[in-house]
């Protein structure tokens, strides 16, 4: 139990870390702006108590907005993912429930799963936040297709961070 | 009241995300100009600790640049230095200080940057200790840079000139014909937009802007960039500039912070001025 807590909190600090130092600094344009660190929120156990994972945004969403001086932005969009988690759980469940030591990853649950479990979450994080950033509707199309460029580039970054990082973690 | 209890346990999840999704956006919309939540921006220790071992890494991959900044800003103090010396172009220097200094330059290091993002901000390695304070201006050697929001003991944050909200007075240097400087129509870092031009100013392309030191915030006549483009706006009498910045947001390390040591009486001035004349209308 407190191996796992540990794994969990190590595997916050190094999304938060690689968010804010190194993909922070990757740029690819306006365009291109990928928020990596929600992989951390994405792979908590599964089986998890919703309301501490609600909280465990809100609180990593508070420590990226320090980093990123967006003031809120950033919890709110977490805050949202993590209320929408429980439901793209059920949704995407597969036949028989998911086992009691099913992890997010691409190694316990399939590419397929990964994808549209971690996709839908994803884009519904960065809609949140790319139009709060925005403030406005104004370049509606244009924020749209920041969300599924930066969005299709989290995941991808996902995938790849997950296959060389946390084989061993399924 | 039991009617309340069972209503909170059956919806308390649902109940749970609208509080905090309050308290988050109360943070979005609370963030004002000068008065940001204390805590929840890089002007704090951690976020100051993680910056400054980050930058200590990544600041020798463009010490080449910095370098050349730096020397070409060597070449024209030194300019202007054997132009001071030169006794007979005196008078053609303007009598910026007669009543002694103004302006004190305060040296800070970039530790975090950004460009890419609708809203940017610049990090500073030096704080209240070193004199800076909240609404002071930033340049750095080949333009303005921004105006800091937040001011901690040794980290201050600054809006940089390309966030949405920072608004800066420039001017024609050739006119002194004078309008605002924003961000924020293309999200290019590269660029911004003077608008308010009145159309009776002769504009041509390669005209250089500089700050017009009205806003209290800059000294007079700080580069910021040279005009790229223009169109006419004929229903209401304006041009819009647009304008190639001189400074390279890409690659800033070392910025000045520009303070203001007559600004405390002049708002002092101005604002007495002020009640006295509120007082004679009554």
């Amino acid at each position: 139990m407190i191996i796992e807590a540990g794994k969990n909190i190590l595997r916050f600090l190094f999304f938060i870390l690689l968010q804010v130092t190194i993909i922070r600094h990757m740029d690819m344009g306006i365009y291109f702006n990928p928020f990596l660190f929600v992989g951390a929120i994405l792979m908590l156990p599964l089986r998890l108590d919703k309301t501490l994972v609600l909280f465990i945004a809100f609180t990593t969403g508070l420590i990226i907005d320090m980093f990123y001086n967006t003031m809120g932005m950033n919890a709110a969009a977490c805050t949202f993912m993590a209320f929408c988690r429980p439901s793209v759980l059920r949704f995407y469940s597969p036949a028989g429930d998911y086992n009691a030591d099913a992890t997010a990853t691409v190694g316990s649950m399939g590419i397929r799963w990964m994808i549209s479990y971690a996709g839908t979450l994803i884009f519904l994080h960065h809609l949140v936040l790319f139009y709060l950033e925005m403030f406005s509707f104004h370049n509606f199309f244009t924020t749209l297709l920041k969300v599924i460029l930066s969005g299709v580039a989290t995941l991808i970054l996902l995938l790849v961070t997950q296959s060389l990082l946390f084989r061993k973690a399924s | 009241m039991s009617g309340i209890i069972a209503f909170l346990r059956r919806f308390y999840f649902f109940v749970l995300f609208i509080i905090l999704e309050i308290i988050s956006l109360a943070f979005v919309f609370t963030n004002n100009y000068y008065h940001q939540a204390g805590f929840f921006n890089s002007s704090n220790r951690i976020t100051g600790t993680v910056y400054t071992a980050y930058s200590g890494v990544t600041s020798y991959f463009n010490l080449k640049n910095i370098n050349h900044q730096l020397a070409e800003e060597n070449i024209h103090l030194l300019n202007l230095a054997s132009e001071i010396k030169d006794t007979s172009t005196h008078k053609k220097l303007p009598k910026t200080n007669p009543f002694g200094q103004q302006f004190n330059f305060i040296l800070a290091e970039v530790i975090d940057n950004s460009t890419n993002l609708p809203n940017n901000y610049i990090t500073l390695n030096a704080g209240t200790e070193q004199g800076i304070g909240e609404g002071m201006g930033v340049i750095s050697p080949s333009g303005i840079a921004g105006i800091v929001t937040k001011a901690s003991s040794h980290y201050s944050v600054v809006m940089s000139l390309l966030h949405k909200k920072a608004l800066v007075s420039a001017m024609f240097k050739k006119s002194g014909t004078f309008g605002t400087l924003a961000w924020g129509d293309k999200m290019d870092y590269r660029f911004a937009t003077l608008t308010q031009i009145p159309m009776s100013e002769k504009v041509k392309i390669g005209d250089t802007i500089v700050t017009s030191g009205y806003s209290n915030v800059f000294p007079k006549g700080i580069m910021v960039g040279v005009v790229d483009d223009f169109k006419s706006i004929p229903e209401l009498y304006f041009y819009v500039v647009h304008v190639k910045l001189s400074i390279d947001f890409k690659n800033i390390k070392y910025v000045y912070v520009v303070s203001d040591l007559k600004k405390i009486e002049k708002t002092e001035l101005e604002t007495n001025a002020e009640n006295s004349l509120n007082e004679k209308v009554k």
